[in-house]
C-alpha cells in the first residue's frame, strides 16, 4: 500500500518546483474540502501570481496617453544635459549622430533592446497614433491598459467557473487585520487581477494596520500609486519606505519615478546614494548606465558597464551595450570579442551575427563575413530582419566594390521589408552612379513618402 | 526725471505677488513669475545663443529667453535663494495650496517636494534666529514650517490666523533673523524662533511686508494703506483707495537710505522716503502691478530696480545718479507744489477775513447777531463718558460714548476717528436740525479685546450759528471694554476655568482690574463677575490671599487675551497656568476624528480619480485612432462615453473638493486650539505647550494633546 503525501505539502512542493498550474489545481481540491483552509487558500493565490508575475521594475512602457496627455516633468524646455526629452545634445564626448545612428527619436541606438529605449516624444497625438502602425513599435494606448491588461485577461481565461477571488465581494478591511493572508491577496490582486484601485486600498488599510511601521505596505504603496499615474504620491511612499529600510527594489522604483518626471539628474543621484548603501549593487550600476545611455553621455554609459561587468561577468546587457560602443568608435575587432562573448553566454540569434557579420567585415576579416551573415538569415525570425541583414549585405557588397551584388542585396532588403527607407536612398545613390535618372526619381519619391510617414525632418 | 533703462514685454500674465530673481547658476539673475494653468516662467536673457536646438524640440516658439516651468498646481507663492549652504547658486521654491516644492532650476531636479496640508499663502527663505542652515518658512492655514534643504521641518509653530505675508529681518538687533508674520486677524507679529517677541495689531489683513533696513520695516494692508514701522513703533502711514499689491525696499535716490516702493493695484509705482512718507518719484503702468524685485539684470555690477506688471511688461530703474540730487520727479511736479501752496494761501486768507469780521460783531452789538456768528461762552467744556450700555430691543448691547457741552450750546457734528473699530476708521454723527441738542451718544462695538484711543473731534456752537468750534479731545477706550460688571450672584458660573498662581499683592490685580475694564466705579476686592456684551457669556475673576488666580469663562480666546494683558501689566516673564476648557476639548476631540475620516475618504477619492483619469486618457486616444481611421461611428460611441465619464469625473471632483475645504478648516481649529492654548501661558511654558501639542498630533495621540493642553506640559505621569 503506497502511503498518500500530504495534499498540503505535495501542493507546496509543487509551488517550490515552480509547477504553478498543478499546485493551484491541487489547492482547488483541498479548498473543495475544507473551504476555510488558509495555508491552501494563501498558497494558491501565491500560485496564481506566479503564473503571471512580471518584475515591475522593468516592466514600464509609457503609452501613447501618458505621452501625450501628462505633463509630468517640471521644466519644459530644460538646460540640455538635464533631460531625457532633448536628445542629440551629446556631453561625454562619445560618436557624433552622424556616425553612430539613432533612433527615430535622436537616441543613438543601443546594443540592447528594453523598453523606453523608444521614448522621445512625438509632436501631436496624430503623429503618435500613426507612428507605432508604421514604425513596428507597438506602443500601447495607455500603460494602465497595455501590457497588463493583457496579462491579467490571459489569466481569468484559465478558470472556467469564474475567478478564484471575487474581488467585489471581498472585505478588504477583514483582510487587511492578517499580514500572513494580506501580502498573498495584495499581489494576486496586483498583478493577477490587475485590479490597482482595490489593491491600494488593500494596502492602505495594512500599512494603517502594521501603524505605518513596514515599509513593504509602503513599498506596494507606491508601486499603486505609480501605476495609476499619481507620481508624487509615489515618491512620498517609497521615500518613507528608504527611511525605514534601504533596499535595491525601492531605489530602483523611485529612480523610474524620477524618469518619468524627466530629472534624470536627480534619478542619477538617487542611484548613486543607493551604490553608498549597496556598494557595487549591479542593478544600481546598470540603472545609472541606462540614464547615462539616454542622455547620450556614451562615455559615462561605457564607464558603468564596465563596472557591471566586473561584478557580474556575464551581464548580457552590458557586453552588448559595450560592444556597440566599440564598434560605433571604430573598434571592429574589440567589438568582435565582445559579440563572441555573448556567444559564449548562449545568445544565438539573427541579431547578434548580423552585427558579428558587420563586425568581421570592418575588421577585414571577409571570409567570417558571408557566413555569419548566412547563418543570421537562417536565424531570421520576421521579413524585418531578414530585410536588414540584406541591407547590410548590401553594405558589404559596396565595400568590396560589388555594385551589382548591392544592388541585388538592397533590392532584396526591400522585397522583405517595402519601407525600408535606408535600402531606397542607397538604391536611388546606386542609380544615379548608373546614370539613370528616372530611377533615381522613382527611387526618392518612395524615400520622401516614408520619411513623411515618419515625419522626419 | 528718472527713466527705465530697460523694458520688456514677456507675453506671459504674471500673478500678483508672485515674482522673483533668482541666479540659478549662481551669475546670471533670472526674472522668475508665476503664471496661468500652474506654470512658473524663467526669463533667462543672458544665455542667448548658447542654446543648442536639437532637430526636433524647438524652444518656445516666439522668445526663446523664457522658459516655463509645469507646477501642475495654482500656484500661492514662489521665492528663489540659497537654500542649500554647500552650493552657491540659487534654488527656487514654489508653494501651492497642498505642496511645496523646492527645485535646482539648473540641474532640473527636485530639491524636495513636500506635502503641506495647511497649504503655503506666502514662502520666505533666509536664516532664522540661531537656526544654522537657511530655511524656506512657509506660512499656511494658522501654521508656520520651516524647511532645511533636506526637506526636514526644523521649524514649526503656531498663528492666530491664516499667514499672508512673512519677511525676515533683525528686529530686535541682536544680530539675528527675526520673522515678522502678517495675518488675516490684522496682526503683525515678530517670532524670534518659536518665541513671540511682539505684537502689533493693524487695522486690516497685512498683505505685505519688507524689511528696510536695521529694525526698520514696511507693511501694506488689504484696505490699501502702506506705512512704515520701527521695531514696535509705527513711523507713518498713507491710505490709498487702490490696493498695494507689493512692496520693497530700493535707494532710488543714491542717498544711503532705502526708501520704499509701492506698487498698486491701478499700476502706479512710487517711492516713498522711509521717515516721512514723501512721494519722491512715481510712474504708472498700463495695467496693475505684479511685483517689484531688485537684482543686477544686466550685469553691470549696479542692481536694478525691477517692476513688473500683470500683462507681463517689465521695467528695470537704476538708482538716480548724484547729479539728479534726489530730484526725481519731473518739472510739472514743482509746479503742482507752487499751486498747492497758492491754494494754501488762498484758504488761511479767507480764515483771517473771518476771524476779522467775527471780532468786529464781538465789539458790536451782540444781541442781534448772536445765532449767526460762532461766539460761544468762553469757559464751555466738552464732556465725555465712557459707559457699558446693556442694550434694548432695538439696540444691540455696547459701549456707549456720551459727549456733551457744559451749557446750552449745541453739537452739530461729532468725528471720531479711532483704529479697528468704525469701518473705514472714522465715524462722523451729523444730527439733523431739529435734533440737534448738547448732548449725543454713541454706540461703539470693538470686535477685538485691544486698547483703543478715540481722537474725537466736536463742532460745538450756538443754535443757530453758521460757524462753529472744533474742539478736540482724545479718550482711550479700556482693553476689555465689552464686559459689564455682574452683581447678580444668582448665575451658574461657567464650569472652564484657568487657574495659576502670581506672586504679587492683591491691590496690583485691582489696579490692573481698574485699568482695564469699563467700571462706573472703583472695585475693591478681586472678586467681581462680568457678563460679555458679545455674547452674553459669564466671566469671573477671583483671587485668593495666597496669590492664586482664577477665571472662569467658557471662551479660551478670552482667557488668553486676559492672561496676557494681565502678565504684561505685572511684568511676569514666565507664567505656568493649568486650564480646563471642557466643552471646548470635547470639539476639539470630535474635530481629530473627522480629520482622521477626512484623510481615509480622501486617499479612496484621489485612487478613484485617478483610475478615472487613466480611462478617459484610453478614450481619448481610442477615439481619435477611431477619427483616424475614418471610423465615425466607433469615434462617436468613444466621445459620448467619454462624455459620461467626464461628468462622474467632474462630480467625484466636487465631493473631494468639498471633503478637501472641510478637511482644511478642520486643521484650521486644530492649529487655532494650540495657538490658543500657547496664549494662555507666558514665556518659557508657552512655547513648550506649542511644541508638546505639535508632538502629539504628530504621533496622533490626542489624550496626550489634551493633557498637554490643560497642564501646560507634557508630564511624565503620562
Amino acid at each position: 500500500m503506497v502511503l498518500d503525501m500530504d495534499p498540503l505539502f505535495l501542493a507546496w512542493s509543487y509551488f517550490r518546483r515552480r509547477k504553478f498550474q498543478t499546485c493551484s489545481e491541487l489547492c482547488s481540491e483541498i479548498l473543495e474540502k475544507s473551504p476555510y483552509d488558509q495555508a491552501a487558500w494563501s498558497l494558491k493565490t501565491r500560485a496564481l501570481t506566479e503564473i503571471v508575475y512580471v518584475d515591475e521594475v522593468d516592466v514600464d512602457q509609457e503609452g501613447i496617453a501618458e505621452m501625450m496627455l501628462d505633463d509630468h516633468a517640471i521644466a519644459q524646455v530644460a538646460r540640455p544635459g538635464t533631460s531625457l526629452k532633448l536628445p542629440g545634445t551629446s556631453q561625454g564626448g562619445g560618436p557624433s549622430p552622424a556616425v553612430r545612428p539613432v533612433t527615430h527619436a535622436g537616441r543613438p541606438i543601443t546594443g540592447f533592446v528594453r523598453p523606453s529605449t523608444q521614448s522621445g516624444r512625438p509632436g501631436t497625438m496624430e503623429q503618435a497614433i500613426k507612428t507605432p502602425r508604421t514604425a513596428h513599435t507597438a506602443r500601447p494606448v495607455s500603460s494602465a491598459s497595455g501590457r497588463y491588461v493583457r496579462l491579467g485577461t490571459a489569466s481569468m481565461l484559465t478558470s472556467p467557473d469564474g475567478p478564484f477571488i471575487n474581488l467585489s465581494r471581498l472585505n478588504l478591511a477583514k483582510y487587511a487585520q492578517k499580514p500572513n493572508l494580506s501580502k498573498a491577496l495584495f499581489e494576486y490582486i496586483f498583478h493577477h487581477e490587475n485590479d490597482v484601485k482595490n489593491a491600494l486600498e488593500l494596502a492602505a488599510l495594512s500599512t494603517e494596520h502594521a501603524q505605518f511601521k513596514d515599509w513593504w505596505w509602503k513599498v506596494q504603496l507606491g508601486k499603486c500609486y505609480y501605476r495609476l499615474g499619481l507620481l508624487r504620491e509615489a515618491e512620498k511612499q517609497f521615500k518613507s519606505a528608504l527611511k525605514q529600510q534601504d533596499m535595491v527594489d525601492t531605489f530602483l522604483f523611485l529612480t523610474k519615478v524620477y524618469i518619468r518626471l524627466d530629472q534624470p539628474l536627480a534619478a542619477l543621484n538617487l542611484l548613486k546614494q543607493g551604490l553608498d548603501v549597496f556598494p557595487r549593487e549591479v542593478t544600481l550600476l546598470t540603472g545609472i548606465a541606462r540614464i547615462y545611455e539616454e542622455m547620450n553621455n556614451i562615455t559615462s554609459a561605457t564607464e558603468y558597464y564596465k563596472e557591471v561587468l566586473k561584478q557580474d561577468n556575464t551581464h548580457v546587457e552590458a557586453i552588448a551595450c559595450i560592444g556597440s560602443n566599440h564598434f560605433y568608435t571604430d573598434q571592429p575587432e574589440i567589438a568582435l570579442r565582445f559579440y563572441r562573448r555573448l556567444l559564449q553566454m548562449g545568445v544565438y540569434n539573427c541579431q547578434l551575427y548580423n552585427n558579428l557579420g558587420l563586425c568581421c567585415f570592418y575588421a577585414q576579416q571577409y571570409d567570417m563575413t558571408l557566413s555569419s551573415f548566412e547563418r543570421a538569415l537562417s536565424l531570421a525570425a520576421n521579413d524585418e530582419e531578414v530585410a536588414d541583414v540584406w541591407y547590410n549585405l548590401g553594405h558589404v557588397a559596396i565595400g568590396i566594390g560589388d555594385s551589382n551584388l548591392a544592388y541585388q542585396c538592397f533590392k532584396l532588403a526591400l522585397a522583405n521589408n517595402n519601407d525600408h527607407a535606408e535600402a531606397y536612398n542607397n538604391l536611388a545613390v546606386l542609380e544615379l552612379r548608373k546614370g539613370r535618372i528616372e530611377q533615381v526619381r522613382f527611387f526618392s519619391g518612395y524615400l520622401y513618402g516614408i520619411l513623411c510617414m515618419f515625419r522626419l525632418n | 526725471m528718472l527713466v527705465p533703462v530697460f523694458t520688456l514685454k514677456l507675453n506671459h500674465r504674471i500673478n500678483p505677488r508672485m515674482v522673483t530673481v533668482g541666479k540659478y547658476d549662481g551669475v546670471h539673475p533670472c526674472l522668475t513669475a508665476a503664471t496661468q494653468a500652474g506654470k512658473v516662467f524663467i526669463h533667462n536673457p543672458h544665455s542667448r545663443g548658447v542654446r543648442l536646438s536639437s532637430h526636433r524640440l524647438n524652444p518656445s516658439s516666439q522668445d526663446t529667453d523664457v522658459s516655463l516651468l509645469n507646477i501642475n498646481q495654482a500656484v500661492s507663492c514662489l521665492t528663489a535663494g540659497v537654500l542649500n549652504p554647500q552650493h552657491n547658486y540659487d534654488s527656487l521654491i514654489v508653494g501651492t495650496q497642498t505642496n511645496l516644492l523646492a527645485y535646482d532650476v539648473h540641474n532640473n531636479a527636485d530639491i524636495f517636494y513636500r506635502e503641506v496640508s495647511d497649504g503655503a499663502n506666502a514662502v520666505v527663505l533666509g536664516k532664522l534666529g540661531d537656526i544654522s542652515t537657511p530655511l524656506a518658512i512657509i506660512g499656511g492655514n494658522c501654521a508656520l514650517q520651516g524647511f532645511n534643504y533636506e526637506g526636514n521641518d526644523i521649524f514649526w509653530t503656531v498663528t492666530g490666523d491664516n499667514v499672508r505675508s512673512l519677511v525676515l529681518c533683525d528686529f530686535n538687533g541682536d544680530g539675528k533673523n527675526e520673522l515678522l508674520v502678517g495675518s488675516e486677524d490684522f496682526d503683525i507679529r515678530v517670532f524670534k524662533e518659536d518665541e513671540i517677541l511682539a505684537e502689533m495689531t493693524e487695522t486690516e489683513t497685512v498683505t505685505a511686508l519688507c524689511h528696510m533696513h536695521g529694525s526698520r520695516f514696511g507693511y501694506a494692508l488689504a484696505n490699501g494703506t502702506v506705512g512704515v514701522y520701527d521695531r514696535t513703533a509705527r513711523y507713518w502711514r498713507i491710505k490709498s483707495k487702490n490696493h498695494a499689491v507689493s512692496i520693497h525696499a530700493f535707494d532710488l535716490n543714491s542717498d544711503g537710505v532705502c526708501e520704499l516702493i509701492t506698487g498698486w493695484s491701478n499700476g502706479k509705482i512710487d517711492a516713498r522716503s522711509d521717515r516721512t512718507g514723501e512721494v519722491i518719484f512715481k510712474d504708472n503702468f498700463a495695467s496693475s502691478v505684479a511685483g517689484i524685485v531688485e537684482g543686477d539684470y544686466r550685469m553691470d555690477g549696479q542692481s536694478q530696480l525691477i517692476c513688473t506688471s500683470v500683462e507681463g511688461e517689465v521695467r528695470g530703474y537704476l538708482p538716480a545718479s548724484k547729479e539728479m540730487r534726489g530730484n526725481l520727479l519731473d518739472a510739472s511736479v514743482e509746479q503742482d507744489l507752487l499751486r498747492e501752496l497758492s491754494q494754501k494761501k488762498q484758504n488761511l486768507l479767507l480764515e483771517l477775513k473771518n476771524y476779522d469780521e467775527n471780532a468786529k460783531v464781538g465789539t458790536g452789538s451782540l444781541s442781534e447777531t448772536d445765532g449767526q456768528t460762532g461766539i460761544i461762552p468762553a469757559n464751555t467744556q466738552l464732556q465725555t463718558a465712557l459707559s457699558v450700555c446693556l442694550g434694548s430691543e432695538t439696540q444691540s448691547p455696547n459701549v456707549e460714548l456720551s459727549i456733551s457741552t457744559c451749557n446750552d450750546t449745541i453739537i452739530r457734528a461729532v468725528l471720531i476717528f479711532a483704529e479697528g473699530i468704525f469701518e473705514g476708521e472714522s465715524h462722523v454723527v451729523h444730527p439733523s436740525v431739529q435734533n440737534l441738542s448738547g448732548c449725543i451718544r454713541v454706540p461703539i462695538i470693538p470686535p477685538k479685546d485691544i486698547p483703543v484711543d478715540l481722537h474725537i473731534k466736536a463742532f460745538i456752537g450756538g443754535k443757530n450759528s453758521t460757524q462753529f468750534h472744533v474742539f478736540e479731545l482724545t479718550r482711550q477706550l479700556p482693553r476689555f471694554s465689552m464686559y459689564a460688571l455682574c452683581t447678580d450672584k444668582s448665575l451658574s458660573v461657567p464650569k472652564s476655568k484657568v487657574t495659576f498662581l502670581i506672586n504679587e499683592r492683591v491691590q496690583r490685580v485691582i489696579m490692573w482690574l481698574n485699568q482695564n475694564f469699563l467700571l462706573t466705579e472703583d472695585i475693591g476686592s478681586p472678586d467681581v463677575s462680568f457678563t460679555s456684551l458679545r455674547g452674553g457669556g459669564m466671566l469671573c475673576i477671583k483671587m485668593k490671599p495666597n496669590g492664586e488666580i482664577t477665571i472662569n469663562t467658557d471662551d479660551m480666546d478670552l482667557a488668553g487675551d486676559l492672561i496676557q494683558s494681565l502678565a504684561s501689566f505685572l511684568g511676569i516673564d514666565e507664567l505656568q497656568v493649568e486650564a480646563d476648557f471642557p466643552v471646548y476639548f470635547e470639539e476639539i476631540r470630535r474635530i481629530l476624528i473627522k480629520v482622521d475620516e477626512y484623510h481615509s475618504v480622501h486617499q479612496k477619492l484621489t485612487a478613484q480619480m485617478a483610475d478615472h483619469s487613466n480611462l478617459i486618457r484610453n478614450m481619448l486616444v481610442q477615439a481619435e485612432d477611431a477619427r483616424l481611421m475614418a471610423d465615425m461611428k466607433v469615434m462617436k460611441k468613444r466621445y459620448s462615453e467619454l462624455y459620461d465619464l467626464n461628468k462622474d469625473l467632474i462630480n467625484g471632483y466636487r465631493i473631494r473638493a468639498n471633503n478637501h475645504t472641510e478637511l482644511l478648516n478642520c486643521l484650521r481649529a486644530v492649529n487655532q486650539a494650540i495657538q490658543r492654548a500657547g496664549r494662555l501661558r507666558v514665556g518659557k511654558p508657552k512655547n513648550q505647550v506649542i511644541t508638546a501639542c505639535r508632538d502629539a498630533i504628530k504621533n496622533n495621540n490626542a489624550n496626550a494633546l489634551f493633557k498637554i493642553m490643560r497642564a501646560g506640559t507634557a508630564s511624565s505621569s503620562l
